[in-house]
């Protein structure tokens, strides 16, 4: 251990920026708040595959007499005004959730990844072209623009994953122009030049690899705020539509019952937030396991 | 500090000409017919046409490209297909409410974000940095519209601590002049008036507010952590300054210029983000106006709420890039520091990529 | 090692320190009991390199690392720095003992004025504004800063190295303390600077009968400005002793090796007179 103040090492100062931007600095080991995360994220992953089958009950079968049942022995987490199990509406829409959420981020990374990698090896002009189109797509707001995409191509999941995923690729471009300029200029790529690796095969033998523990911990960050976005567009009815069991569309199509009957609304938006929370978590957790400047912990 | 400007300035008409453009994709990208859909689903067969006509959808794409520039440029959105009065004349009426729901939110958002931000980086790793990091999770978690959902159960409905809906009592009313409620309580001297317009507002703003508040906490808090660590500190401790003094006048000075720009940003955000919120408690304003055209299938309208939202949010954000010319002395002056603050708003602008909702 | 006999009683005297810090893996003992005292107005040099623990003692006199653990007495002016209030420890701080950091890159706020920054010793005070500005300006010109009055509202990046350090010597010195701790004041500075910046604090500290304490890796630098030296090594104090006596007959081979590390060209000692082995990192610069 040094006794001066030493500076930290001279690494990159824009990686370690784009990495720490949840800011709770911790230790590499893994802890029960962790396992925990790691836990509830894979229930969701589970639930996303297993879901419908897992419903106890039809999640659209209409039963007007238990119309906005408590949450009881028979449905634990009570039924909707038209009389729907809500457990198993929940169970059964985290599918659609959680694979239009996945849908987005696949979409946007793959086109941030062309764009961000086309930008860091193509010449000066490109780069500035697409970073430009990058900043322009920055600097709109997401939920806006892709409500009015998604108005424009007629509600519809579909119109809100196409519309969501366009306005959601520029960060990724930024990002994996950042990793892959950074890996670009490291000692390593340098030496498979020298050693005569054609162009084609660096980048995808050398500098893509090494760029992707970041978009990974990325991607995760990202789909709690993908998640609540997708389940807004479809509160406001250009996502999901009724009677979909999207947690989302379980919320808007409840919102008139959440004053007398508040388990309509409650527990749609539980699973959304314990979601959201287990994904930021784990990103976090591989943000500190994958980035080395953060691992010992301490005060610097 | 000129060509700072200049460099803003030009990045601004950029984006605007972004906007306009994703805007005019919008009525290009329609399944089947924009005249139809233009003119409003029951129109005759002759309106369809008239509207063909006059929207110079039978002209080719790039005519109609430069055609739709004129317009927006001269403030024409188009007629809502619902009121059939122009879009422009709506949205201007109902967006001073939105603006005060903003102004509200965003003054919440600044006072719980900051001390709990500034708390959290100093007592690191302590009760009330743990409370700080919770409220950062679970605020970044929680959709807003579920949020508002519920506290409305439960605060307004259950328990009647606050209104349900709308912007002031039942029966009350004051001189519309600003289209802002409480300012208009004010103006018109309504004491009791205002108060109630308050109350009104104050679920719908720390519905708006919660999401970002869990962002600048979380940025505050480790750009503080950066601060309070850096050298200078340490000096200003070694003149004998106050713990007050080096937390404040050194460490959060420092930790506000990357803070402003988030909260700028966030101005635009917060504006869309009334799209989730407006219309649960029953308030007047773009955002509500936006979903009741998308449930109309007002497109015209829709498309304008988007222009307008969007055109605030690039305004706002240049004003907040001038702001940093006073928070950031080194944006004034060329000098050699000047490349490493344009890669620090790079770097910037990627986290917010990542935290908008 | 002899206690050296110093004119009346010592301005700062270091008894038996001890500190440590709390690591994972149980304390790390980094000062292992120094002693060392300074007369006032007399300029000694404590010498070690990285990780021998001379930065942490002299940061210890201001008590600036909260996570320090400390045992035995640090006496400034007769009262023990260690068993102060922490009210009490802040108006020593600047006023009775101020200290001049390696880094002057890093160790001025870039976002205030100089002026705001060298004046803030007196205003926390209760000096006045003006009158506040008026020293200011003057110290500003008394080190060499060209059109002071004008240099005063600008910001630190307006600065080169050398006249960044001449700023933080002007906050160190601006509540005429009567000891002044300069931590590598030099390290960072190209060699010309160097010399520069250790003669202005040489004359002020004449001028003022001012004491300073000079942390340093380099005895190269050591030999035109103090009269005694402390060598320090794995947190103890291993040689003492008058900087012509160490430098002609080093007793401790830990000197003798520091002294083969200085390069001697011509005329030594004096000035440092090349560039010296950088035996640290210390002196990195962000």
């Amino acid at each position: 251990m040094s006794t001066t103040t030493t500076p930290a090492p001279a690494r990159s100062a824009g990686l370690r920026a784009l990495l720490s931007r949840t800011g709770g600095e911790r230790r590499g080991h893994t802890t029960v708040v962790d396992r925990i995360a790691l836990g509830t994220a894979g229930l969701m992953v589970l639930l996303a595959l297993a879901g419908p089958y897992l419903a106890p009950l039809d999640p659209y079968a209409v039963n007007l007499p238990a119309a906005l049942t408590p949450p009881g022995a028979e449905h634990w987490l009570g039924t909707d005004a038209n009389g729907r199990d809500i457990l198993s509406r929940i169970l059964a829409g985290g599918r659609t959730t959680l694979l239009a959420t996945v849908a987005v981020i696949a979409a946007a990374t793959v086109i941030g990844t062309v764009i961000g990698t086309a930008a860091a090896l193509g010449g000066r002009i490109v780069d500035e072209v697409l970073m430009r189109i990058c900043d322009v797509g920055l600097s709109l707001p997401a939920i806006v623009v892709a409500l009015g995409l998604a108005a424009a191509m007629g509600p519809s999941l579909q119109s809100a994953v196409i519309a969501l995923a366009a306005t959601w690729w520029p960060g990724y471009a930024r990002l994996v122009r950042t990793l892959v300029r950074e890996v670009r200029d490291a000692e390593f790529v340098e030496s498979a030049r020298v050693l005569g690796v054609s162009r084609t095969r660096l980048v995808l033998r050398h500098v893509l690899p090494n760029s992707l523990s970041a978009l990974y911990v990325q991607t995760t960050l990202d789909v709690s705020a993908v998640m609540l976005v997708i389940s807004g567009l479809s509160f406001v009815g250009v996502g999901a539509q009724v009677p979909a069991s999207e947690w989302g569309a379980m919320i808007a199509a409840s919102r008139d019952t959440a004053v007398t009957a508040w388990w309509t609304v409650l527990f749609p938006g539980l699973a959304i937030a314990i979601t959201a929370i287990a994904f930021n978590l784990v990103g976090d957790w591989l943000r500190v396991r994958t980035d080395p400047t953060l691992r010992t912990g301490g005060r610097r | 500090m000129l060509s700072f400007i200049a460099q803003r300035l030009g990045m601004m008409v950029l984006v605007l000409a972004g906007l306009i453009t994703v805007t005019f994709l919008m009525t290009q990208v329609l399944p089947g017919d924009p005249a139809r859909a233009a003119a409003g689903r029951n129109a005759t067969a002759e309106q369809v046409e008239g509207a063909r006509e006059r929207l110079g959808l039978d002209r080719p794409v790039p005519e109609q490209y430069v055609s739709y520039l004129g317009r927006v440029a001269q403030g024409d959105l188009g007629t809502s297909v619902f009121t059939q009065r122009p879009v422009s004349d709506d949205i201007g009426r109902v967006l001073p409410s939105s603006v005060e729901l903003v102004g509200a939110a965003m003054l919440i958002n600044i006072a719980v974000a900051l001390p709990l931000g500034v708390v959290s980086a100093y007592r690191r790793g302590r009760a009330a940095d743990l409370a700080a990091r919770l409220v950062a999770l679970l605020g970044a978690a929680v959709p807003v519209f579920w949020l508002g959902l519920i506290l409305q159960a439960f605060l307004s409905a259950r328990w009647g601590l606050f209104p349900l809906t709308g912007h002031l009592g039942f029966g009350a009313s004051v001189p519309a002049v600003t289209g802002m409620t409480t300012v208009d309580a004010l103006l018109a001297g309504d004491l009791a008036a205002f108060g109630d317009a308050l109350h009104h507002l104050a679920l719908p703003a720390v519905t708006l507010a919660a999401s970002y508040i869990a962002v600048v906490t979380r940025t505050l808090r480790s750009t503080m952590i950066g601060a309070l660590d850096a050298d200078y500190i340490t000096l200003a401790r070694s003149t004998g300054a106050s713990e007050w003094r080096v937390v404040l006048s050194h460490g959060l000075r420092n930790a506000l210029v990357p803070t402003s720009t988030i909260l700028g940003m966030q101005l635009g955000w917060m504006l869309g983000s009334t799209v989730l919120v407006e219309s649960i408690f029953g308030r007047v304003g773009v955002g509500a106006y936006s979903v009741t055209a998308v449930l109309q299938n007002d497109l015209y309208a829709v498309i304008g709420a988007v222009l307008v939202i969007g055109v605030v949010f690039i305004l706002a954000n240049f004003v907040v890039d001038l702001l940093q010319l006073w928070l950031n002395p080194r944006l004034r002056r060329g000098g050699r520091r000047r490349r490493a603050g344009a890669d620090e708003s790079a770097v910037q602008a990627f986290d917010l990529a990542g935290e908008r909702t | 090692m002899s206690a050296h006999p110093t004119q009346g009683s010592p301005l700062l005297d270091i008894r038996g320190l001890t500190v440590s810090y709390p690591t994972p893996q149980g304390p790390a003992q980094v000062v292992r009991g120094v002693d060392l005292a300074v007369a006032p107005g007399e300029r000694v040099a404590l010498v070690g390199e990285s990780g021998s623990g001379k930065s942490v003692t002299a940061r210890s006199v201001l008590r600036l690392d909260p996570d320090a653990r400390t045992g035995g007495r640090i006496l400034l002016e007769g009262e023990d720095v260690l068993e102060m209030t922490p009210r009490e420890v802040r108006r020593v701080r600047g006023a009775r003992a101020g200290l001049v950091f390696q880094d002057p890159l890093a160790s001025l706020n870039p976002v205030k004025t100089v002026g705001w920054q060298i004046t803030q010793p007196l205003r926390i005070r209760g000096v006045g504004r003006r009158e506040a500005r008026r020293r200011a300006v003057d110290l500003l010109g008394r080190l060499g800063v060209a059109d002071p009055d004008r240099r005063f509202d600008d910001h630190p990046h307006q600065f080169s190295g050398g006249m960044r350090q001449r700023v933080v010597i002007a906050i160190a010195v601006i509540a005429e303390p009567r000891l002044l701790i300069a931590d590598e004041p030099t390290t960072a500075l190209d060699v010309r600077v160097q010399a520069q910046v250790l003669e202005l604090m040489e004359d002020l500290a004449r001028e003022r009968g001012m004491a300073v304490l000079l942390i340093t890796h380099d005895l190269g630098i050591v030999a035109g400005f103090a009269r005694r030296v402390a060598v320090m090594r794995h947190g103890l104090i291993v040689e003492e002793a008058d900087v012509d006596r160490l430098y002609a007959s080093p007793s401790h081979p830990y000197t003798r090796s520091l002294l083969d590390a200085v390069p001697r060209i011509g005329d030594a000692p004096g000035r440092r007179l090349g560039a010296p082995v950088p035996a640290t990192t210390e002196g990195e610069a962000l």
